[in-house]
């Protein structure tokens, strides 16, 4: 990446709110593979994936493309070999 | 220190060549104590939750590193 394009500050906050909510969905999961009867649990779970969703629209309009394989859409020109990568960060 | 973190004096052989660790501390880390996982526990935010490193307080065991073990050796 030898042009450095510089991220605004809500760039980090909204990777840092992503991160955060993707943490607690993992550990949702982890809780719900052993108590998958715990309906508020589950509630939880899903309210944060509406979150989630919400958070990776925002971040994708205005950033680029989250992931691959057909699970996030591009602007042009193609946004997916654009820098920062996540080790940039 | 830490509740968590436990301390017990090993033997100490008379013809050990380096100088011996008088204390040697152990983590007991809190799942041990919980058993099975009761619904509805208190959470931490979920900003706070990826610094602790764990959704549930009741489940964090702190990890201070090398400083840490410093610190009790120190004390001695």
């Amino acid at each position: 990446m030898s042009d450095q394009r510089q991220m605004d500050a809500r760039y980090y906050q909204l990777l840092e709110q992503l991160q955060a909510i993707d943490f607690v969905l993992v550990e949702l999961n982890l809780y719900l593979d052993t108590h998958p009867n715990d309906a508020q649990a589950i509630r939880q779970y899903n309210q944060h994936v509406q979150e989630r969703w919400k958070l990776a629209q925002e971040f994708e309009c205005h950033y680029g493309p989250l992931t691959h394989f057909g699970h996030s859409y591009s602007d042009a020109p193609w946004q997916w070999s654009e820098g920062p990568w996540p080790w940039e960060v | 220190m830490h509740p968590q973190i436990r301390a017990y004096r090993p033997y100490v052989s008379p013809f050990d060549p380096c100088p011996p660790q008088a204390v040697k501390t152990y983590v007991v880390p809190p799942n041990l104590f919980l058993g099975y996982q009761p619904p509805n526990l208190p959470q931490f935010p979920p900003l706070e939750a990826l610094r602790h490193g764990v959704l549930w307080p009741i489940l964090y065991s702190p990890y201070h590193g090398r400083g840490d073990r410093r610190e009790t050796r120190d004390a001695e």
